[in-house]
C-alpha cells in the first residue's frame, strides 16, 4: 500500500494529485501563470486533510519556466525533508506523454517568447531527443501534438517505474552567465578600430557600419565608446551618446562566441552609469524587432517600448524604439 | 534560561539562503549559504542565479542548522520565512519550502517583513529588556530610519532613501575606484589609509526630514574623480565614507532626540562598517543614546531574524499567517507579520 503525493507546477497550471497504488484518489488543479507559490500550499492542505497518508512524493523537474518550477520543487522536497519520506522527480514531458497511446505524437510545453519545448514520442517511447521549437514550426507538424499539463495518474506511474530526475530541467539556459575571468572594460582607443570594425563585419553581415562612420564615431565628442577585450582581443564593444535630455545608446555588439555570458549586460550597467551623471532625463534605444537575446536584458534594465518604427534597419526590418526614464 | 517557543526561521530574499533556529530569545543556529561569490563577476546581484542557488542550497542549510542546533523538526513550535520585501523568485523558493515543512509537520507558520526581522535580532539576547528605539537599517538593499514601539505590531518607517541604498552607493562607487564587489568591505579597508577629511563631499538631503539621497554624492564622487585625475583614491574612499557615516548618523540620532526614544539599534550588511561603528559609539555616548549594534554575522541578511521575529509573535500570542500567503517584492514595513 503506497499513496504518492504528486505535484506539479512546470506549466502555467499548478496541479497537485494523490495516488494509491493506480487509482486517482483526488486532484485539485488551476490555471494561472503567476500563482503556483500561492496555490500549491492551499491544495496540498485539501489533500492533507482527507487524512491518508502518504508514503512517496512526485516532483514534476521540468522542463518548464524557472520561477513556477522552482515553488513545487522547493515546497516538494521541503514536505518529503519533514515528512522523512522519499521524493521522486520526474520529467514533466515524459508524464504528459504517459496519458497517451497514440502510435506517434508530439507532447510540448510553453517556454513563453513564441517558443515550446518538444519530445517526439514513436510507439510509446522517446524517438528523438527533446528541443525547442518556435511557435511557426509547431504549426507545421502534422502528427498530434498534445499540450495538456501532466497528470496525477501519469506522475505516480514514472515514480514507481522510472529512475528520479535529480536536477531541475529549466526550459532555457538562465540569460545571465558569469563573464569569464580576464574579460576586461575600458575606453576603446584609436588602435581598437580595427578590430571593432572586423568584429562589426561579422555580427551585421547585411548592413554594418563602415569604418568612416567608426572614425567619425571616434573623432565625436559627447559620446563614450567601450570594449570589452579577453586575452588582448576585442570581443565587444559598446557606445552611447548625448543628445539633448537624453542618452541614445548607438551599438552594442558582443562576438557571438562571447554571448550570454554577461558582457552585454556588465555594457549596459555601465551605459546607465554614464547616462545619470550626464544627468539626462532618460536612455533611448532601437532595436530590431524579434532580437530574442538583447530584449530580454533591456526589459530586466528597465527599458520600455515606446515606438516600433518600419523599414529602418531596411526593407521590411522594423525598430523597436526604447525608452528607460532615469529620474524618478 | 532555556524557554519560549522553539522557532526555525528561513530567509531567502536577496542571495543569502539561511536559515537560523532560536528557542525564545536565544540563538540556537543561524546557518548561511551565500551566492555572492557568483553574484560577485557581474558586479551586482543576478536574480536568476540566487534563487537557482536558494533552491540548491535549501535541504542542506535547513539540515545543517537542525544538525548545530541539536534538535528535529519535529520538536519545533513553528516556522517563520521571509514574505517580503525582495526578490520574488528568490522569495517564492523559502516561501514553498516554509509551507512544505509547516504543512508536513502540522505546525503554525508566520510570513514576515524582512525589514522589521533585521531589527528583530537586538531580542536575541534575553539579559536585555526590550524596549523602543529607533533602528537605522543600512544595507545593499535598503537606507531607512525605523521607528519600533514593539518589533511584532508598532513599527513605522520616519524615513528613507529616495534613489539609491547606502550599500549601493558603496558598491558603485567601489566601481568607480576599480575595488572590487561588494564595495562595502573593499571601501572600508581602502578608507583606513587615507584622510577622512581630504574631500568634502556633499551630505545630500541635510533637510530636516529622515530621508537619505545618495545619487548627489556618488555624482560629485565621479565628477571629483573625472577632474582629479592624480588623486589619492584612500582619500577618496575615506572622504566618501565619511559623508555616508555623517549623514546616516546625524539623522538616526535625531529621529532619537524628536521622539524621545532612548536606544539606536543598527542593523544590515553596512552596519559591520568600522567607521560608522566607531563613530556610532562616539556620538551615541556624547547624546546619551544606548547604541544597540548586533553581532556581524548577525547584521547581513540571516534566518536568525525571521526566528527571532517570530518566536516574539508566537510569544504575543499572533495569529499565524494563512496557507497560500502571498511572497511580495514590496511590502510595508508597518506590517511585520503577514495575515
Ligand atoms: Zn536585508
Amino acid at each position: 500500500m503506497s499513496n504518492i503525493l504528486t505535484i506539479d507546477t512546470s506549466t502555467d497550471r499548478t496541479s497537485v494529485g494523490l495516488v494509491s497504488n493506480g487509482l486517482l484518489l483526488l486532484e485539485f488543479h488551476h490555471d494561472d501563470p503567476l500563482a503556483h507559490g500561492e496555490l500549491l500550499p492551499k491544495m496540498v492542505e485539501k489533500v492533507l486533510s482527507s487524512g491518508n497518508s502518504i508514503d512517496l512524493v512526485a516532483i514534476s523537474m521540468g522542463p518548464g519556466p524557472f520561477t513556477g518550477l522552482r515553488v513545487g520543487i522547493a515546497f516538494g522536497q521541503a514536505f518529503a525533508l519533514a515528512r522523512d519520506i522519499p521524493w521522486v522527480g520526474v520529467s514533466s514531458l515524459a508524464a504528459m506523454a504517459i496519458a497517451h497511446d497514440d502510435p506517434e505524437f508530439i507532447v510540448a510545453i510553453d517556454a513563453r517568447r513564441r517558443e515550446f519545448f518538444c519530445e517526439h514520442y514513436l510507439n510509446g517511447k522517446l524517438f528523438a531527443p527533446s528541443r525547442t521549437l518556435q511557435r511557426e514550426d509547431l504549426a507545421l507538424i502534422t502528427l498530434p501534438v498534445y499540450t495538456e499539463p501532466p497528470k496525477p495518474l501519469g506522475m505516480a506511474t514514472l515514480a514507481e517505474t522510472s529512475l528520479s530526475v535529480l536536477e531541475p530541467i529549466y526550459i532555457r539556459k538562465p540569460d545571465a552567465h558569469p563573464t569569464p575571468k580576464g574579460v576586461k572594460f575600458r575606453a576603446w582607443t584609436q588602435i581598437d578600430l580595427v578590430e571593432v570594425y572586423g568584429l562589426e563585419k561579422l555580427v551585421y553581415l547585411d548592413d554594418p557600419w563602415s569604418m568612416a562612420q567608426f572614425k567619425e564615431e571616434f573623432a565625436g565628442t559627447t559620446r563614450q565608446y567601450l570594449v570589452a577585450e579577453y586575452e588582448g582581443k576585442v570581443v565587444g564593444y559598446a557606445g552611447i551618446m548625448l543628445a539633448g535630455d537624453v542618452t541614445d545608446i548607438l551599438t552594442l555588439t558582443v562576438a557571438p562566441e562571447f554571448r550570454r555570458r554577461g558582457i552585454g549586460r556588465e555594457f549596459l550597467k555601465r551605459m546607465v552609469d554614464w547616462s545619470r551623471n550626464q544627468q539626462v532625463d532618460a536612455m533611448m534605444l532601437e532595436m530590431r524587432i524579434n532580437n530574442i537575446e538583447a530584449e530580454p536584458l533591456y526589459l530586466e534594465t528597465g527599458f520600455r517600448k515606446i515606438a516600433e518604427r518600419s523599414d529602418y534597419y531596411g526593407p521590411g526590418l522594423t525598430a523597436i524604439v526604447m525608452r528607460k526614464e532615469l529620474r524618478k | 534560561m532555556n524557554n519560549g517557543p522553539l522557532i526555525l526561521g528561513i530567509e531567502t530574499s536577496c542571495d543569502e539562503t539561511a536559515v537560523g533556529i532560536v528557542r525564545g530569545r536565544t540563538l540556537l543556529a543561524n546557518v548561511i549559504s551565500s551566492s555572492v561569490e557568483e553574484h560577485a563577476r557581474f558586479g551586482g546581484v543576478v536574480p536568476e542565479i540566487a534563487s537557482r542557488a536558494h533552491l540548491e542550497a535549501m535541504p542542506s542549510v535547513i539540515n545543517e542548522a537542525l544538525r548545530t542546533a541539536k534538535i528535529s523538526l519535529r520538536d519545533l513550535d513553528a516556522i517563520g520565512v521571509t514574505a517580503g520585501p525582495g526578490l520574488i523568485g528568490a522569495l517564492l523558493v523559502g516561501t514553498s519550502a516554509a509551507q512544505g515543512l509547516a504543512l508536513a509537520l502540522d505546525k503554525p507558520i508566520y510570513g514576515v517583513n524582512h525589514l522589521s526581522s533585521h531589527l528583530a535580532v537586538d531580542a536575541l539576547d534575553e539579559t536585555r529588556p526590550l524596549k523602543p528605539a529607533i533602528g537605522l537599517l543600512v544595507s545593499g538593499g535598503h537606507s531607512s530610519i525605523i521607528q519600533v514601539i514593539n518589533l511584532v505590531d508598532k513599527v513605522s518607517v520616519l524615513g528613507a532613501t529616495i534613489d539609491d541604498a547606502a550599500g549601493e552607493a558603496f558598491d558603485k562607487i567601489a566601481r568607480l575606484l576599480e575595488l572590487d564587489f561588494p564595495g562595502g568591505p573593499a571601501i572600508d579597508r581602502l578608507a583606513i589609509l587615507g584622510d577622512r577629511n581630504a574631500i568634502d563631499f556633499p551630505r545630500g538631503l541635510a533637510s530636516s526630514d529622515f530621508n537619505f539621497s545618495f545619487s548627489g554624492l556618488k555624482t560629485a564622487v565621479s565628477r571629483y574623480l573625472q577632474n582629479t585625475p592624480k588623486t589619492v583614491r584612500a582619500d577618496v574612499a575615506a572622504s566618501f565614507q565619511e559623508a555616508v557615516v555623517d549623514v546616516l548618523l546625524t539623522k538616526a540620532l535625531r529621529a532619537c532626540t524628536e521622539t524621545g526614544v532612548e536606544a539606536l539599534i543598527i542593523a544590515g550588511g553596512v552596519a559591520a562598517n568600522s567607521r560608522l561603528r566607531s563613530e556610532a559609539i562616539r556620538r551615541c555616548a556624547e547624546a546619551k543614546v544606548e547604541l544597540r549594534i548586533p553581532p556581524a554575522a548577525l547584521c547581513t541578511d540571516n534566518g536568525a531574524m525571521v526566528a527571532a521575529i517570530t518566536s516574539l509573535a508566537v510569544s504575543a500570542g499572533m495569529t499565524s499567517s494563512r496557507p497560500g500567503f502571498a511572497a511580495l517584492s514590496t511590502a510595508p514595513v508597518e506590517r511585520p507579520i503577514w495575515a
